[in-house]
């Protein structure tokens, strides 16, 4: 049985003023995780 | 002075480009040699396919650019490979054929010092039976023409659905049972669905998910945990989720076999043959390699030596069960080991081995998604290439040591799941490292879950936005735009 997405977490998903925090958030996360580095395995 | 040929314009190709240029003197010559006129940044296609941009919004002329920034170019296919030179030409070269202008159909052979092959994926239609873009009620977003073509494919439908009370089937996936770029087909079959709700026909359709996936949320990565809310989640809960939210339903171990009008024939993994109808369907086509051949000096076949279908790289190719497969596996500098001063980034590397976990129908069929390499990691492994060719003209001592294995590497995977400033949405994952490490992490799916997260909302279509125009910005080499990461 899936989860649901609720009332609760769809008014999140869409507020602009919440988003824009993540909007943020998600900038900074994906710096974070992509500009951070790479490199070999061996 | 050294010559560096590059043979490829998209993502890979004009990354390696435009690096090299900004840092190589101009005394070494930089060639890109493409059978694209203009550059394309794919991610942005599926906003074509809604109709909510126009093929003008993704693309623009590659030659204007060149010339301004002092990269040669030459549109062109390669069409073999002669990395010993011949008896009349002692320098390596490739061989290619114009294929516009006056000199369309003309070949010429072009020496390097350094090779970048970054020619991609062919879209291999022709290995499912009568995929063809544009035919049978089936389009592709593959390509900014192809994705224009679907959208007035999906525009004669809502139209046909506005006008009249009817009902359409509509089916958006993967059209072969080892096709990759799920995440593709993902965003387009979501972006589809609100598309239909804001023409007010949604009721009217019963759309439907087709992969050869054996979860959903696999997306050739063998699904992940990821924080989703601070909490962890798999991947295949996320989806099942999102589809059931929307209403979309889904078949799973399905590898297309053939298309006919309205109808896709597939297997499935219980070795089941089955059909399905649809009134419009969007199914990614399998990547292939180009089928290149390469010649010795004497101009004897030596294609097994650069190209196990895709380009022999610094993999372990070796044939091992799936228990067995390590991250080590991965190319790390993407270098020829025969042909040292040849290099496969992007998608044209062969990879030693798929990331998901490889099924067989009951019939022996394989049914699972081959790697994808698209996007973030494209352009990683470019820049890598092109950084260490870089250190070994400046240094003048062959430099490797840059790398950049998929096994330790991020990417951040920004899933459009509808358009619109404030009506729009989007599907968040960053993943690290893209190849899971189950040494590395064994409690985690193999993945950092500190790096590795989702998030649902408005906010990832402004990312994806966001991302559409740095990186046009960042391929048009405006200023200071070696700073935007890949």
């Amino acid at each position: 049985m899936a989860k649901k997405i609720s009332r609760f977490e769809k008014f999140v998903m869409k507020n602009p003023f919440i988003q824009f925090y993540m909007f943020l958030y998600l900038n900074v996360k994906i710096l974070s995780v992509v500009a951070h580095g790479h490199g070999g395995t061996r | 002075m050294a010559k560096v040929v590059i043979l490829g314009a998209g993502i890979a190709g004009h990354t390696a480009a435009a690096h090299l240029r900004r840092q190589l003197s101009k005394e070494h010559e930089v060639l890109v040699v493409s059978p694209n006129r203009n550059y394309q940044w794919v991610p942005s296609n599926i906003w074509i396919g809604i109709g909510r941009m126009e093929p003008k919004d993704v693309i623009f002329p590659l030659e204007p650019l060149y010339k301004k920034k002092g990269i040669g170019y030459k549109q062109a296919k390669v069409s073999s490979f002669h990395p010993e030179g011949s008896d009349t030409e002692h320098k390596p070269f490739v061989r290619v054929e114009y294929v516009f202008g006056e000199q369309k159909g003309i070949q010429e052979d072009i020496t390097y010092d350094y090779l970048i092959n970054a020619t991609g994926p062919k879209l291999a239609f022709d290995l499912t039976e009568n995929l063809l873009p544009g035919t049978n009620k089936t389009y592709s977003v593959c390509t900014y023409d192809h994705a224009a073509h679907a959208w007035s494919g999906l525009k004669d439908l809502i139209g046909k659905l506005k006008n009249t009370n009817t009902t359409a089937r509509i089916l958006i996936g993967t059209g072969h049972p080892k096709a990759t770029c799920q995440g593709a087909a993902f965003e387009y079959i979501l972006n589809v669905e609100q598309e239909l709700r804001r023409n007010k026909v949604r009721e009217q359709v019963e759309l439907t998910w087709i992969s050869n996936e054996y979860k959903l949320g696999d997306f050739g990565m063998d699904g992940m945990l990821m924080r989703v809310s601070g909490k962890p989640m798999k991947s295949d809960e996320l989806v099942e989720m999102v589809f059931a939210d929307r209403g979309i339903k889904w078949i799973l171990g399905a590898g297309v076999t053939k298309v006919e009008e309205g109808k896709a024939f597939y297997e499935n993994l219980d070795g089941e043959f089955k059909t399905e109808e649809f009134d419009f369907a969007m199914l990614i086509p399998a990547f292939s390699g180009h089928g290149f051949k390469a010649y010795d000096k004497a101009n004897k076949d030596i294609t097994e030596k650069l190209f196990k279908g895709f380009m022999i790289v610094d993999a372990d190719y070796s044939s091992k069960p799936y228990e067995d497969w390590t991250v080590q596996d991965w190319p790390e500098t993407y270098q020829n080991p025969t042909y040292q001063n040849i290099f496969a980034p992007g998608i044209a590397f062969a990879p030693p081995h798929s990331i998901s976990k490889p099924r067989k129908s009951k019939n022996g069929t394989d049914i699972f998604p081959s790697p994808p390499r698209t996007g973030m990691p494209s352009g990683i492994t470019a820049k890598l290439v092109a950084d260490n060719i870089i250190d070994s003209i400046t240094t003048g001592s062959e430099s490797r040591k840059h790398k950049g294995s998929l096994g330790n590497m991020g990417a951040a995977c920004i899933a459009s799941s509808g358009y619109g400033l404030l009506q729009g949405s989007g599907i968040s994952i960053t993943t690290f490292p893209i190849a899971p490490d189950y040494k590395k992490y064994p409690e985690s799916g193999g993945r950092d879950l500190n790096k590795t997260i989702g998030a649902l909302g408005l906010a990832g279509h402004w990312v994806k936005l966001s991302l559409h125009y740095a990186f046009i910005y960042k391929a048009k080499m405006k200023p200071f735009w070696w700073l935007i990461p890949e």
